[in-house]
């Protein structure tokens, strides 16, 4: 035990500075966080989809990855699903095609067509691609498939916006 | 190609390419087979969603023409008849559903039915009901791939 005893007058003013400081800090607090709130948001998650999809599974084949978000239409929630076809070039690098077709919005397979083999196919009106996504000409499609823009979190591919494919 | 004011400006543009349509019949009732009827309208609405959204672009999705079970099937067959020959500029009409009553009245669709049986969704999560839905959506979309490489 100690011998030195804390007199009245110590006694509250420790506890009143004790009280007081966790009143000032209870109020201070909140401030702080919405004056830093925007640096607090976590960046990775922003428009980025997480998928099922593991970067080091990828191969140089195209594969096809699932992925679901939530979209609203109007009053109506609905879980939408979003297909990419991803796989790896020669250099390495992530490369995520929409399957959307350009012609009229069907949805493309890769390697389906017997005759040309190792090209993205749309069964409707029998549109070709090219595995970087450029479409064949003398097919309907008139551009090239869209591409994901993507990023990897935890060995996990992430999947974001679509944008108009680059070499045209 | 859906029922909506977009696609089908898409669709006067592109004309030439859609010459398919898919009609879903639904059947409704009130009293014997309420929840049934529900579960078929259900089933049948992701399965024509899952088929829209693989040929977009080929295919025009009606709205469900929905009609009461208690109704006389014969009576049911000549709207069925008159949608038809409304929508006979298309060269494909089809006509999707999970009601049964249909399929004695196969021969008179001449080819154009497809009857998939339903699958009671509501006891499932939504990812195994996806990949339900999914697998038979598969198989519709080899029976459509396989009537356009005939024609």
């Amino acid at each position: 035990m100690s011998k030195h005893n804390v007199s009245r007058r110590q006694f509250l003013s420790y506890t009143l500075t004790g009280v007081g400081g966790f009143m000032a800090a209870g109020m201070l607090m909140p401030m702080v966080r919405f004056a830093v709130d925007p640096v607090l948001k976590a960046d990775a998650g922003g428009d980025f989809i997480a998928t099922n999809q593991k970067v080091s599974d990828l191969t140089t084949e195209p594969k096809r990855v699932d992925f679901t978000y939530e979209q609203t239409d109007a009053w109506y929630k609905s879980e939408e699903t979003k297909v990419a076809w991803v796989y790896k070039d020669d250099n390495g690098k992530i490369v995520a095609l929409s399957p959307v077709c350009k012609h009229l919005g069907c949805t493309v397979d890769w390697n389906t067509d017997k005759s040309n083999p190792n090209q993205f196919f749309c069964p409707c009106h029998y549109g070709r691609y090219t595995k970087d996504g450029v479409n064949v000409p003398g097919t309907p499609p008139v551009a090239p498939l869209d591409v994901y823009d993507y990023n990897e979190k935890d060995g996990m591919l992430y999947l974001g916006q679509v944008k108009p494919h680059k070499g045209a | 190609m859906r029922w909506t004011p977009k696609d089908i400006d898409t669709f006067d543009k592109a004309r030439e390419y859609i010459d398919t349509v898919l009609v879903p019949l639904v059947p409704v009732a009130f009293e014997n087979g309420m929840k049934q009827s529900a579960s078929m309208y259900d089933f049948i609405t992701l399965l024509t969603a899952a088929i829209e959204h693989q040929f977009k672009g080929r295919i025009m999705l009606m709205p469900s023409l929905a009609y009461l079970s208690s109704v006389d099937i014969d009576k049911r067959m000549e709207l069925v008849n008159d949608w038809k020959n409304e929508i006979g500029s298309f060269q494909n009409i089809y006509f999707i559903t999970s009601d049964s009553e249909w399929k004695a009245r196969e021969p008179e669709f001449a080819g154009t039915l497809i009857w998939m049986p339903s699958i009671p969704l509501e006891h499932f999560g939504e990812e195994q009901v996806r990949t339900m839905v999914g697998d038979q959506a598969r198989q519709v979309f080899d029976l459509f791939k396989r009537k356009w490489n005939e024609a």
